[in-house]
Parts: C-alpha cells; sequence; structure tokens
C-alpha cells in the first residue's frame, strides 16, 4: 500500500517518542504539578530548550537575505532590532535609545545605546546600523521584507558614534514601526563583511543566544549569550538568559509535531493545528499562547481587474453568498475569532465594519440578478450571455493550514447554493505564484506581515499593481482608485497622528464598501508549549516568541 | 505475477499438481466453500463497488458533497453510518460516490497500460531483433525511475487532474506488462504451432492474428484484473499527495489525506477511505489469482 506507508512512516517517531517516554517515566521520581498556574516557583538556570517548527527550514538564517517569517521566528533568537513593542503594543525604542525627525519630515536622526557588544566583540554603534542598513538595500543581499521597509531612506549618515541621520526621499512615518521588525534586525558588521554564504549559517548578533551550529534538514543549535545586556530593564531579570541553549528542530507534519510535544520530546511547537490546540486546552500538560501577527489579517482578495469581479455588485454578491462564520466555528474550535477588517487585530488602527459582512443569500440573489446573472445553466450555476459565473481560487497549499483548505471547500459549497462556482485549485508556491504573475485568478488568499497600518499601501496602493523585479505584487484584489491612493499616500507621511489615524481608517472603510475582500480571522499564529516551560509569552514586534526569561523546570 | 513461467500451455504438469487440490467444479460441499470463500467475498466486494460507481444514487443516502457544519466529525452511529468529515460531509457517501472515479481511473489506467504494453510487447516480440533491442532499452530506461517518480514527472509537465492521473498511472505500468506479453509472444512464436504455420507459407501478419494475439489474450486478462487493483492505489496515491480532482470531489486518496490531519480526533476520516483502497486492491488480486489458475486448468 504506497498511500499508506508514508504515515505509518510519520508516526512511527511519535510513537518510539511515547514508547521511550514510558520506559523513562518508569525509572523517573514523578513530578509534582504545580499549584498555582504557570510561572510558580523559583526561576532556575540551566538545560536546553528544544522548539519544534513546522515551518519549512530557512535556506539562510540572516533575515536580511529575502525575509519570511521562518526568518523571524529563530533570529528572534539571537538578533535584536532598533525598536520593539512593549507587553501593551507601544512602540519602545530597544538597540535604539530615541529617535527625532525634522519639520519636513525628510531628516530622521536615530541616537543608538551605548556599551551593549555583539557576541563577535564588535560594538554597537551608528557605523553598524548604517552598516545594516546598506547590507539591506544592497541588491546583491536580495532582501525583500527588509528592503521594502526602508526603501525610502535616499542617503545616511553617521554624525558621532552614537547618532545616525537619514535623509529620506519623501516622508514615511512608520519608519520606527519598520525598525521593530526582525528583518530589519541588527547585525555585526564584521560579520556581516564575511560571505553571504557564512552569514546565513551563522549571522552574529546583540541577542541573548547565538548560532553555534547548524545541521542542516536537523536542527539549528543556539547557545547562550553570557555576556547578554538587555538594552532596557525589562521586568524580568538581568544578564544572561536562564536558559543554556536552544535546538531548533523542523517538524513540518502537524499530527507529529504535536505528538513529540505530548510525548516530552519537545516543549514548544508553533503552527498548531486548531484541533490540537482544542485537545490541548483539555490536557493538564500543555498550555497554549495564541499570539495573532500584526499587519494585515487574513482575507480573500477579489480580483476586480476583470469578469466578473470588474462589476462591484457581484463582488458584493459574493461576500453575502459565503457563510464563513459556519466554517470556522466547526473548523476552528474558537481558536480563530472572525476579523471584519483588513488589519490585524493587534494593530491599534485596525477598522472593522461587521455589518457588511453577513451571510445573506437572499441579498445575494437580488444583487447577481440586478447583475445581469439571471440565467441558470443545468448544474444549477447562474450564467449571463450563456457564460456561467465561475471564479478561479488558486490555494498555496503551503500558505494555507489544512482547516483554511476546509473552509474554502465551505465556502465553495455554500455559494454554489446562490449558484456561484469556485473551483479550487491546490497549488504548490510556485505554480500559485503562477496564477497570480499570469492573472488567472478572481480569488486568492495571501498573508502579509508588517508592523503598523501602513501595510494597507503595499496590499491597496495602485502602485503595488506593478509587479517587483520577482514577478510578485501585494495589490491582489488590483484595486486602482486615486482616492484610495491619495488617502494611504497622506496617511504615510503626515506627521499628525490623530491625521494618520483618521486617514488610514477612511482608507479601510474605502476598501471594505469597495467590497475588494473578504476578511477571516488574523493570521493565525499558535504555540503549544509543556507546562515544564515558564514564563513563556514574550514576543517581538511581529509576534515571534523569545525566551530570555523562559526557565525549564526540573 | 509470482509464477514467472508464462500461463499458456494448458495441461502443463506443475500447474495440473496445484490445480489437483482444488474443488472440482460444481461442487459447493462446506470443504470447498472454505476454499472459495474468498474468491466469492472477493467478488462480491468488488461487484459492490462496481455497483457504487454504476449507480450512486441508488446506494448513498446523502450528497456527498452537502456540507453541514453543525454536524462535522460526527462519530460513525446511526444518523451517519461511517461518521462525518471535518465539513460535515457523509463519509459513507463520499465512499459510494468515489467509487467511480477511482475505479474509472483504475480501470482506464489499466486499460492504456496493457494497450501500450501489447503494442511494445508485439514489437518487441515479433519484430525482430532490432526492433526488440531499441524497445528493451526503452522499456530499461522506464524501470530505471521508480514508478511514483515517472507519473510524478508527467503530472509536473502535463499538469494535475484526472486526465493527467489515467495517463500517468497507465504510463507508470506500461513496462513492466510490456516485457511480460514479449515473453509471452516469443514463447508463442517458438511454438509448435506457429512453426507449423511458417512452414505452411502463411504471412507474419496473419500468424500474429490467428496465432499468437488470440493465445496471448488470456493471461493479458489476468493481467488486467491484478493490474486494476494496482492502479487504484496508484492513482488513491496521486490523489492522496493532492494531485487528483480538485476539491470537493470525493476521491478516496483525497479522504485520506483530509482525513490524516484529524486522525486523532476522527479516525474515521482516514479508516474508511483506506478500507475501500484496501478492499478493491485485495479483491482484485484474489480474482487475479483466480482468473489465472481456471485459464491454467
Amino acid at each position: 500500500m504506497n498511500n499508506v506507508r508514508p504515515l505509518a512512516r510519520r508516526l512511527f517517531p511519535a510513537a518510539f517518542g511515547l514508547a521511550a517516554a514510558l520506559v523513562l517515566a518508569g525509572c523517573a521520581p514523578a513530578t509534582t504539578a504545580p499549584e498555582s498556574g504557570n510561572d510558580a516557583g523559583t526561576p532556575t538556570a540551566g538545560g536546553t530548550l528544544v522548539y519544534a517548527s513546522g515551518d519549512a527550514e530557512p535556506s539562510c538564517l540572516d533575515p536580511h537575505v529575502g525575509g519570511n517569517y521562518p526568518q523571524a521566528l529563530v533570529s528572534s533568537q539571537y538578533l535584536e532590532t532598533l525598536y520593539t513593542k512593549d507587553a501593551k503594543g507601544n512602540l519602545v525604542p530597544w538597540l535604539a535609545e530615541d529617535s527625532t525627525v525634522s519639520q519636513d519630515g525628510l531628516t530622521r536622526t536615530v541616537k543608538i545605546r551605548k556599551g551593549i557588544k555583539f557576541t563577535d566583540g564588535t560594538a554597537l554603534d551608528a557605523a553598524a546600523v548604517k552598516a545594516n542598513f546598506e547590507h539591506l538595500l544592497d541588491p546583491k543581499t536580495a532582501s525583500s521584507t527588509g528592503y521594502l521597509a526602508l526603501g525610502k531612506i535616499d542617503s545616511m549618515k553617521a554624525l558621532d558614534a552614537a547618532t545616525l541621520e537619514l535623509k529620506l526621499k519623501s516622508p514615511d512615518n512608520s519608519l520606527l514601526e519598520s525598525f521593530s521588525m526582525p528583518w530589519v534586525a541588527i547585525e555585526s558588521p564584521t560579520a556581516l563583511k564575511r560571505s553571504q554564504e557564512e552569514n546565513c549559517a551563522a549571522p552574529v548578533g546583540t541577542g541573548p543566544f547565538k548560532v553555534e551550529s547548524w545541521k542542516k534538514q536537523d536542527a539549528v543549535n543556539l547557545v547562550r549569550n553570557e555576556d547578554h545586556v538587555q538594552p532596557v530593564a525589562t521586568p524580568g531579570h538581568e544578564g544572561a538568559a536562564y536558559l543554556e541553549g536552544i535546538t531548533w528542530r523542523f517538524i513540518p507534519e502537524a499530527a507529529t509535531r504535536y505528538a513529540a510535544l505530548q510525548a516530552g520530546e519537545v516543549q514548544i511547537i508553533d503552527n498548531a493545528q486548531p484541533d490540537s490546540i482544542a485537545a490541548a486546552a483539555k490536557s493538564q500538560g500543555i498550555k497554549h499562547l495564541d499570539a495573532p501577527r500584526p499587519g494585515a489579517s487574513n482575507r480573500i482578495e477579489l480580483n476586480s481587474s476583470k469578469a466578473p469581479f470588474n462589476d462591484s455588485k457581484v463582488r458584493e454578491a459574493f461576500i453575502h453568498a459565503v457563510n464563513v462564520d459556519a466554517g470556522i466555528d466547526s473548523l476552528f474550535f474558537g481558536t480563530a475569532p472572525r476579523s471584519y477588517s483588513p488589519l490585524s487585530s493587534v494593530e491599534p488602527l485596525a477598522y472593522s465594519a461587521e455589518t457588511l459582512f453577513a451571510y445573506d443569500p437572499a441579498k445575494a440573489g437580488e444583487l447577481l440578478d440586478s447583475a445581469g446573472w439571471t440565467e441558470r445553466d443545468s448544474e444549477g450555476y447562474r450564467t449571463k450571455d450563456s457564460k456561467r459565473l465561475s471564479l478561479a481560487f488558486p490555494v498555496s497549499t503551503s500558505q494555507s493550514i489544512p482547516a483554511e483548505q476546509s473552509l474554502f471547500e465551505q465556502l465553495q459549497a455554500t455559494a454554489k447554493e446562490s449558484g456561484i462556482e469556485i473551483k479550487i485549485n491546490l497549488l504548490d508556491l510556485s505554480s500559485w505564484y503562477g496564477e497570480l504573475f499570469t492573472n488567472d485568478y478572481n480569488l486568492v488568499s495571501a498573508p502579509y506581515t508588517k508592523v503598523g497600518p501602513s501595510v494597507l499601501s503595499i496590499l491597496f496602493h495602485s502602485d503595488s499593481t506593478i509587479p517587483a523585479p520577482s514577478g510578485y505584487f501585494a495589490n491582489l484584489s488590483q484595486v486602482k482608485d486615486p482616492a484610495l491612493d491619495e488617502l494611504l499616500d497622506s496617511a504615510g507621511s503626515t506627521a499628525d497622528e490623530a491625521e494618520r489615524k483618521e486617514k488610514y481608517a477612511q482608507a479601510q472603510k474605502l476598501v471594505l464598501e469597495g467590497h475588494y475582500l473578504l476578511p477571516l480571522y488574523d493570521q493565525q499564529n499558535h504555540f503549544l508549549y509543556s507546562e515544564k516551560l515558564r514564563n513563556v509569552g514574550a514576543t517581538t514586534a511581529v509576534a515571534t516568541p523569545t525566551f530570555f526569561d523562559t526557565w525549564l523546570a526540573k | 505475477m509470482s509464477n514467472k513461467r508464462p500461463v499458456l500451455s494448458p495441461g502443463e504438469p506443475v500447474l495440473a499438481q496445484r490445480t489437483a487440490n482444488r474443488p472440482a467444479p460444481g461442487t459447493w460441499g462446506p470443504k470447498a466453500l472454505a476454499v472459495r470463500l474468498p474468491l466469492l467475498l472477493s467478488a462480491a466486494a468488488l461487484a459492490f463497488f462496481v455497483l457504487a460507481a454504476l449507480v450512486p444514487n441508488a446506494l448513498a443516502p446523502f450528497d456527498p458533497l452537502a456540507i453541514n457544519p453543525a454536524a462535522a466529525f460526527s462519530p460513525p452511529g446511526s444518523a451517519h453510518l461511517l461518521g462525518t468529515d471535518e465539513s460535515g460531509r457523509d463519509i459513507y457517501s463520499r465512499i459510494i460516490h468515489g467509487s467511480r472515479p477511482s475505479l474509472l481511473i483504475g480501470a482506464a489506467a489499466t486499460a492504456i497500460g496493457l494497450g501500450l504494453a501489447l503494442l511494445l510487447g508485439t514489437i518487441a516480440g515479433f519484430g525482430g531483433k532490432w526492433l526488440d533491442f531499441g524497445v528493451g532499452r526503452i522499456l530499461e530506461v522506464l524501470f530505471a525511475l521508480p514508478g511514483l517518480l515517472l507519473a510524478l514527472v508527467f503530472i509536473a509537465l502535463a499538469g494535475p487532474g484526472v486526465g493527467t492521473t489515467v495517463v500517468a498511472v497507465g504510463l507508470t505500468t506500461a513496462p513492466g506488462y510490456a516485457r511480460m506479453i514479449r515473453a509471452q509472444i516469443i514463447a508463442l512464436r517458438t511454438s509448435p504451432m506457429v512453426e507449423a504455420a511458417t512452414v505452411l507459407g502463411r504471412s507474419r501478419t496473419r500468424i500474429l492474428a490467428t496465432h499468437i494475439l488470440p493465445n496471448a489474450l488470456a493471461p493479458i486478462a489476468v493481467l488486467g484484473t491484478l493490474g486494476l487493483g494496482q492502479a487504484v492505489v496508484w492513482a488513491a496515491s496521486l490523489s492522496f499527495l493532492g494531485l487528483g480532482a480538485p476539491p470537493p470531489a470525493p476521491e478516496w486518496g483525497a479522504m485520506l489525506s483530509a482525513g490524516r490531519t484529524y486522525l486523532a480526533l476522527a479516525w474515521w476520516m482516514t479508516f474508511f477511505p483506506g478500507l475501500a483502497i484496501v478492499l478493491v486492491a485485495a479483491a482484485s488480486t484474489v480474482l487475479s489469482r483466480a482468473l489465472k489458475t481456471a485459464g491454467a486448468r
């Protein structure tokens, strides 16, 4: 049986781990259950944390290169950023001490904190930060996320050891938010001078851990940075991290990853699936960290550049024809609250419009009738000029979890009742990019993580319909609205916080009321961890966990 | 084909011996029934799935595509015989409706595989030394690639879908059959009856049409039945990998793959589609063995 064997192979390690755990349980003294919560007890130093990631193993550990979420997850342990977000979600300086901007918004001065050293002994100063920005903007680095974030920088100059002056092409009020992302993290300039291959294998930063070795296809081994200095005193402790090290493993199969956690083989897993989270809620030994990513919500974009979605009535009809809520309830086990905004719920400037997204087949029918889709074919689908109302929906299997793919199938089934055909096409990532590039889609769902509301410009500004050299463009609903462009431009450059908020709210209202997108839920970012792991919960600005204060109970 | 000798000479002593402890035709005593039980069960299972493929609506209580999120993950019971999946769709109805694509893919792929094999095997076996050499090398190249890889390469080139799956599985199974058919034809070519026909001055085409092909057909029927089960498994493997019909089509392999995510929560989502695949594969193997023995008798 060809098709059963891989499953057995995947389950084997889990079963083996479980068996090993049972054997060990026989000889180890029984641990007493903690009496009051997760963080009870005195922190003890030592021990190695085993982290199991469900993402594909990055090809480069330096998040400057490319710049995706799996890189952010691992590099948050050994690299730090100029700015970060505190527990309340406020943007606070970290490796930077302070920053000011000129009246015209074109000159930004960044003060760099003194007394911090990279793990190779190089000192952090303005020249080091400049070297990092130059590295990011160098086309040879092939940065995409970090490169975009620093796109407004025209020139830079280290005025003295602690002061960096940036000249901007146009005002950019999201620059500090950009500085808080791991893709713009600060690395040792000495280390950056090495070849890209060397730097990818072991980037050097200022974080609580450092990269010791990377056995490809197996694990990244991180060890404690003994000389670590917290740039800003936090409520936790001072000095070096409690943990001796972190073994960063890759276990792509969700069921195996969860089984490894249950067996005690690993202490924390990412990309936890909804059914595992629900099961873990009932189990004593496993805890849950829900860290929605900032930036855009998970949403379905409606391609307005071609028929049938060039008619806003058809877009509106589609939104009322699909039953999102019933699917989320049954498939996500209460782990994913519904979103009605283009932005993540952790974005302070997110604007929601729940009333626009009711499941209302009667209204969908009226809208389709008035748009001329009145005839029905033999299969019950609506037609107009004897063309079926059919929507192509390419789905990237690597960017959509199984529950989300099932949700799309449920939307397909409910849309059929209103006479709309949805053709789901499950594709690998490169074929999926291909469909977008050739504009062969009517519906598409693509995640986008960024700190701050400026992600709206990336997703909905008409400039973003022009493909980058790589062929990718982020404005997948292909909105081209001069009024919206104007709003996004002024919202992104104003120095007045109230005006920024107002303009971004108007921009969101415009895309929601234009029926360009169907918000689903926040970008899901769930972690499950053993109750022996204490003080878990601190995250970076992009919701990647950090383990400086974390310790392993005996 | 575990028996390497071509099944073509009736009354061969080895086979006569093997069939000696089989019940004589027409006897239905308890002992005979016990020997025939696997065969009867296999025939029943295959008949059931063929019936399901022909008239799914008569057997399935629910629409295989109708979702009911409120009833998602219901265990097997009176409301849903084999339980429901993550969207509340009835597993039993989906398996029934999945019979048609699964069996059709299996049958069509086997037909393509055997057809191609018959062509290549005949050319190699009857076309003379150089054609035999040429076809032999092509087959060796195809053999050098693992079957699934060959199918995946083809799908990567032609794009996923039912039609591609059929051709991919057919292509993958063809080399094996072609070798067996070539061996059959070579054995027949040197048989006394062909020698006699040659002596009598019959044309090669006529010899091929009247003597060789008809005699090669019986073993091909055996291969076909055996191949059906194998092709169903291949097709399920490909749809398990997401290379079959697009969602929400009820394909056994795709159902198996969808259930895998929820193995700990809803075992029935994986178990029953898997059982259907096992049943078809096992039943067609048992039937092909019976056909083989019957052909040898």
